[in-house]
């Protein structure tokens, strides 16, 4: 790794964001080998939403996922020389991911901080609905009220089910590299996610019956859907 | 076919890594019945839903991770610099007796401090230096090859923090660090410092160009780090192989740690 200088071919940072968003993550991180900042800066946008989306529905603590997803990123930068393209990059990703929330959730149980009487004991690490201080739209607060009930479900699956369940509905990792990630064997993996699946729907059930939340969520999608098709801009 | 068989074939069919043939048999199941039909909706409605509430990074999140990394760079600059100044691992068994009896040192030598302050003898402040630990110096400069910095924390400030401050080549220990959580061994161990004036002037400020303008000094600097600990472990490699050849032996480097 040779980070001397950002050898690119492109005088205008613009052109060069174009040209790095045209390339597969594993050129982007031999770029970082060669001392290519703004393809870090490229692999942080392409990764840092997957990655709070997957850290945030293990851990279920905004402030915590945020820093795992820091962390994780941070490894990847001062790591990247350590990258070999025997694995997809995505895969040593969430291999780094999955290993810092491993840990993490092994922490907590080892010391837990208060005795409940609950079922549910990590119900109570939850922080009870953070304010935000962004725009408050009844478009973000539908959101935010349908993603803390899905929160709630996906919690609630066993984690060893978790992992795979959320790597593949989340991430769309195929099953031979949720095999690398967890260490699993194939068919474990396959019959875990199934199990989670078939958890989930469960946990969901009465949601699915719910005219008011379909509604939402075809809101959702529709202005997800008309957001996707509106023109980028460079910032 | 059951129906435990058809929601197994069912999970992999909407992965699409369901045979052809085994397609056909579950498709004939479905048409006959309406619970494993309601079952695949249900798959496919979980699917969608958890796409659409998929969670929503921090508006500052670029900024927070570009300090972050600023903070490891430094860091790894200072163990690639003086790797023998490496802290041991915190979580060495009886790794608290150091910490013990620095802060029953600490309390004994206040109460003294009291005793020999507010007593009848006024007049003999001596005890209170012989009583505590002797302030750990920074000597690290003058035992080190000349790839060390010219910024290294020399400050009394500096001095006093002790070992783990040692590391640090960029100012004095914390006190006004803008993100103190710690994250992992590479980030979080030792001290972590805070850099004068040397990378952010300020914080988040909410407003879209000037947080920009923040991020992008902090990608600025943490490239210069990155070039400096390549340089650094570049000496270092050097300095090691010159003393094999030499057969100088014996030398910690503390790589062992």
């Amino acid at each position: 790794m040779n980070p001397s200088r950002d050898n690119t071919p492109f005088e205008d940072p613009r052109q060069q964001r174009a040209a790095l968003r045209d390339l597969r993550d594993e050129d982007l991180i031999v770029l970082v080998q060669q001392g290519q900042k703004r393809a870090y800066d490229e692999i942080v946008s392409r990764y840092k939403g997957r990655l709070f989306s997957f850290i945030m529905r293990m851990v279920k603590d905004p402030a915590l996922a945020e820093e795992l997803t820091q962390e994780t990123l941070i490894r990847v930068y001062i790591h990247a020389a350590k990258y070999r393209e025997i694995a997809r990059f995505s895969t040593w990703v969430f291999t780094i991911a999955t290993n810092l929330v491993r840990n993490k959730m092994r922490q907590r149980s080892r010391r837990p901080l208060t005795i409940s009487l609950n079922p549910a004991p990590e119900d109570d690490e939850m922080p009870v609905d953070p304010a935000d201080p962004r725009a408050d739209t009844s478009a973000r607060i539908e959101r935010e009220e349908l993603g803390r009930l899905i929160a709630e479900a996906t919690a609630k699956i066993p984690e060893r089910y978790r992992v795979p369940f959320l790597l593949r509905e989340v991430e769309q990792l195929s099953y031979e590299e949720i095999q690398q990630v967890t260490g699993l064997k194939l068919g474990t993996v396959r019959s875990r996610i199934n199990r989670a699946r078939t958890r989930f729907r469960l946990l969901i059930k009465p949601m699915l019956k719910n005219e008011t939340l379909l509604a939402e969520l075809e809101e959702i999608e529709a202005r997800a859907a008309a957001e996707d098709n509106r023109p980028a801009t460079d910032e | 076919m059951r129906c435990s068989k058809a929601r197994d074939y069912l999970s992999r069919d909407i992965d699409g890594l369901l045979p052809p043939d085994a397609t056909a048999g579950l498709l004939v199941h479905l048409d006959a019945c309406e619970e494993c039909r309601s079952f695949r909706e249900d798959l496919q409605t979980g699917r969608r839903l958890l796409a659409a509430t998929e969670p929503q990074l921090p508006d500052n999140f670029d900024w927070k991770l570009q300090l972050r990394l600023n903070q490891a760079l430094q860091q790894r600059a200072g163990e690639t610099a003086y790797p023998w100044l490496e802290d041991e691992p915190a979580t060495r068994r009886g790794a608290w007796w150091p910490a013990f009896g620095a802060a029953a040192s600490v309390g004994l030598a206040a109460v003294l401090a009291v005793a020999v302050f507010m007593g009848p003898q006024r007049g003999a402040p001596v005890m209170t230096a012989a009583v505590g630990p002797a302030p750990v110096v920074a000597t690290a400069p003058a035992n080190e090859p000349a790839l060390a910095p010219s910024t290294t924390a020399t400050s009394p400030a500096a001095s006093l923090a002790g070992r783990s401050d040692r590391r640090s080549l960029f100012g004095a220990p914390r006190g006004g660090g803008l993100y103190d959580q710690g994250i992992g061994r590479s980030v979080a161990t030792g001290a972590r410092v805070a850099q004068p004036g040397a990378v952010i002037d300020r914080g988040w400020s909410g407003n879209r160009l000037e947080d920009l303008q923040t991020i992008q000094r902090l990608r600025e600097r943490n490239d210069q780090l990155l070039r400096m600990v390549y340089q650094y472990e570049m000496q270092m490699r050097t300095l090691k192989a010159r003393l094999d050849t030499t057969g100088t032996p014996n030398l910690d480097t503390g790589d062992n740690h």
